[in-house]
């Protein structure tokens, strides 16, 4: 035992020592890991090997993207929460995964957990209707549920995800939430293929969605009108009150939290200049991404700021 | 369609397509009959390659990898009973007798053959009626979703022949791992008794691989020195003659049906339409009696509707833009990545890179054939490994296969954990198939009967009074189910 103790502390020292030398070179002195919390091919996947190759330029170093899929993205982060924070291991979290899940699951991370490094995304929601339902406004929706409470429902690509949250923002603003039905898919695919079955009447999701036709949007969740559809009122505009008058769907790089602030400054720094890049610029035109960068300092006070507002609707979702 | 074909072969029949299509069915060949890498993980590896390639290529080349995969993994399932997705599971009912009886390039044979003509087939549906199917797809809502995965179900019944109490519990087991983790509609953590890890819920793949492969691992293991059963004796692929399809035909074209209608319902999938598929060939093919030891017809069965699902999976994809499954979402993620947009217009916006789609999809069904005999050639030597070698590799396989696809070690004790259950229950005599075909149901058995259930506000009458399809299927699963118990009875009295 006492051999086993010596050794483990020389090994200790030995590990000390290096990591001293270590941090006296230049950071990345290894190669970074970007980690997505889903499948390989996903949506998510595709955007974070497409901003990889940038952001190695950019930090002057290697960096690969892995996988670690399961629980909504929970996995993920439930596995970096708590990691060395030496910057090396960047998650890419959504603001369902950083901010909805910690208040809703019982998740081993929480609103402390990070240093934010920086946003990368953000598109705002949209509710939508099918083409083929009589309302053509959000006012009109409004009453027809009205009419008839209890008749109309709303789908969702699963509890708490965006899709969900955009739904329960309209009619809890809206002040009509009792008099509609929740009805989850599991993923927006199978949503989509019921709001055209008629089996749905509502869904709310990104603006891209918007492209593959058949649907109507009734009301924006962004702080001014899209420029790809003038017509269609924003939240505020028909009388949501804030918190629920805008909600984004986001996504940016957290490290563990305590990562040192140097590290943090260049990491955020360098995921700009990737995000600036004509490259990733043209990548995200492509996608359809709708690009929003923050710093780690505004970041952070952007994701504090959504995590207190999202327990609002979280409440009102009654998850 | 039939008017853009000539520009359609135009996109095709180049150099880069030709290359595409070949080495693209090849490689998917060789991904699926590797154990663990599932058709969605190999089309997702594939994917980044895709960046570089236009339009007509990079989408051939994520089909070709899904045809090519899905076939593969019957490989595997034949050879080494070990299926290289969930989907071929069914596929080593019978599959894995023949070759213990050393009949393994036959079984190969008859495999190959069912798949090329299960996926050729579903490619003439797709070319021919995709618009119609997907209107008609969108009759199925979550109550006929139910009540066909309920007819589904009642597979367990007739796979497990012999001992039905067993293969009841089994089943129920299957069923009840499918519910652990978070609550599909709620969101809230089920039996999970606080483990995070849980929250994911056991994941398929890696139980699958445990119960079948890990389990005859440990078995294979145990008997060593008590008369091991030899080792598979394969030397390339024996193709069935002509004479020998005779009295087959109806179930082929039954099977085909099967798979392309499954297919082009959202959140089934392959694996559900192999096991309901099989089942009826069970209940309705002359040989039934001799399935599950090595009958040609179970494997026509299984095959065929597993790659007849290909083709109809493409109907709403292509029809409507709307994916049912994850492989389908990644070709709509490549298609946007070029330019074009999916969605309902799809098809009349882009009518010929459609038809080059369509088109090439049914070459690759066809070069399955050639194809799936060069790399089954190939693969022939490594099995003649010695045994206890031959164990090692496959428990490397299973252990890469497992972690590659989320990358989690937990997934790694849930192979190990189902691998010992399985041994012991096999040796108990519990059929392992229930096990797989509950995991694989279950899920969306429950989605759609809560779905169903919201959207009748909890009426399960209502279910049967103004849902004709869902009326019929569930008639359907009641006399396959009391199906078994009337020929008991009238062998009685006979």
């Amino acid at each position: 035992m006492k051999v086993t103790n010596l050794t483990a502390s020389a090994l200790a020292g030995v590990v000390l020592a290096f990591a001293a030398g270590a941090e006296a070179q230049e950071f990345p002195e290894r190669p970074i890991n970007l980690i997505v919390p889903f499948n390989a091919g996903g949506g998510t996947d595709l955007l974070i090997r497409g901003f990889a190759p940038h952001f190695a330029d950019a930090i002057g170093g290697n960096v690969f993207v892995s996988n670690t899929a399961g629980g909504g993205g929970t996995v993920a982060a439930g596995a970096l929460a708590g990691q060395r924070p030496d910057g090396y291991q960047l998650g890419y979290f959504s603001i369902t995964v950083s901010t909805i899940q910690p208040q809703i699951n019982d998740v081993p991370y929480g609103l402390d957990s990070w240093s934010p490094i920086c946003s990368v995304a953000a598109s705002p929601t949209v509710l939508f209707t099918s083409e083929s339902n009589p309302m053509t406004t959000i006012e009109e929706a409004v009453e027809a549920i009205r009419a008839e409470p209890g008749r109309y429902l709303y789908g969702s690509s699963g509890p708490g995800a965006i899709t969900h949250l955009t739904a329960v923002a309209a009619f809890q603003g809206l002040g009509v939430i009792d008099d509609v039905r929740h009805l989850p898919f599991q993923g927006s695919g199978p949503a989509l293929q019921g709001i055209a079955a008629g089996t749905i009447q509502f869904f709310g999701d990104t603006e891209i969605l918007m492209q593959g036709g058949g649907l109507r949007p009734l009301v924006v969740f962004n702080s001014e009108r899209l420029a790809s559809m003038p017509d269609i009122p924003t939240a505020a505009e028909i009388g949501i009150e804030a918190p629920l008058n805008e909600l984004y769907l986001w996504g940016g790089f957290f490290a563990p939290a305590g990562t040192p602030p140097e590290v943090v400054q260049q990491l955020s720094d360098a995921c700009g200049e990737a995000i600036a890049s004509e490259g990733f610029q043209a990548f995200a035109e492509q996608t359809n991404t709708v690009l929003a960068y923050r710093n780690a300092e505004e970041f952070d006070a952007f994701y504090r700021a959504q995590y207190e507002s999202n327990a609002a609707i979280i409440e009102a979702a009654g998850l | 369609m039939l008017s853009v074909l000539p520009q359609a072969f135009d996109l095709i029949f180049t150099v880069e397509g030709l290359m595409v299509l070949t080495l693209g069915t090849m490689l998917g060949i060789v991904l699926g009959a590797l154990p663990g890498i599932g058709s969605t993980v190999a089309v997702a590896m594939i994917l980044p390659f895709t960046l570089t390639m236009s339009q007509a290529p990079a989408i051939l080349l994520l089909l070709a990898i899904y045809a090519g995969s899905v076939y593969g993994g019957s490989i595997s399932a034949i050879l080494i009973n070990t299926p290289g997705t969930p989907q071929s599971a069914a596929t080593c009912f019978d599959g894995y007798p023949m070759a213990q009886r050393g009949e393994a390039g036959k079984a190969l044979g008859w495999a190959t053959i069912a798949s090329v003509i299960g996926g050729l087939a579903s490619s003439i549906v797709l070319i021919f009626a995709a618009p119609q199917l997907a209107a008609f797809a969108l009759n199925f809502g979550p109550i006929e979703t139910f009540a066909l995965i309920l007819l589904g179900l009642t597979c367990i019944v007739s796979v497990s022949e012999g001992s039905p109490i067993k293969g009841l519990m089994a089943g129920g087991l299957g069923l009840f791992l499918s519910v652990v983790g978070g609550d599909p509609l709620t969101g809230g953590p089920r039996f999970t008794f606080g483990s995070f890890q849980l929250i994911a819920g056991f994941d398929l793949l890696a139980v699958v691989i445990g119960v079948f492969a890990l389990s005859e691992v440990l078995i294979r293991a145990s008997q060593r020195g008590e008369g091991a059963p030899p080792l598979i004796d394969f030397r390339g692929i024996v193709l069935p003659r002509l004479a020998e399809w005779r009295g087959r035909g109806r179930g082929l074209l039954k099977s085909v049906v099967i798979g392309n209608v499954i297919g082009i319902m959202p959140g089934t999938g392959a694996a559900t339409a192999a096991f309901i598929s099989y089942a009826e060939a069970r209940r309705s093919a002359p040989t039934r009696a001799n399935f599950g030891k090595g009958e040609p017809d179970g494997l026509i069965a299984s095959e065929s509707a597993n790659n007849a699902v290909t083709g109809g999976a493409l109907v709403p994809t292509m029809a409507l833009g709307i994916p049912g499954d994850a492989i389908t979402a990644v070709m709509l993620a490549t298609l946007t990545l070029h330019g074009v947009t999916p969605g309902i217009r799809l098809m009349q916006d882009n009518p010929v890179l459609i038809a080059a789609i369509f088109a090439g999809f049914f070459l690759i069904n066809l070069m399955l054939l050639p194809l799936g005999m060069i790399v089954s050639r190939v693969a022939a030597p490594l099995l003649r490994l010695r045994e206890a070698y031959m164990l090692v590799v496959i428990t490397l396989l299973c252990t890469l296969g497992v972690f590659f696809v989320r990358g989690n070690p937990f997934d790694l004790l849930i192979m190990a954990a189902a691998g010992g259950i399985g041994f012991v229950l096999r040796r108990q005599g519990y059929p392992m198939a229930p096990l797989v075909i509950g995991m694989v149901l279950g899920p969306t058995l429950e989605i759609s009967l809560r779905q169903g259930l919201i959207i009748t506000n909890g009426s399960f009458g209502a279910f049967f009074t103004g849902h004709p399809i869902a009326f019929g299927l569930i008639l359907a699963a009641i006399f396959m189910l009391l199906l078994p118990l009337f020929r008991a009875l009238r062998a009685r009295q006979g």
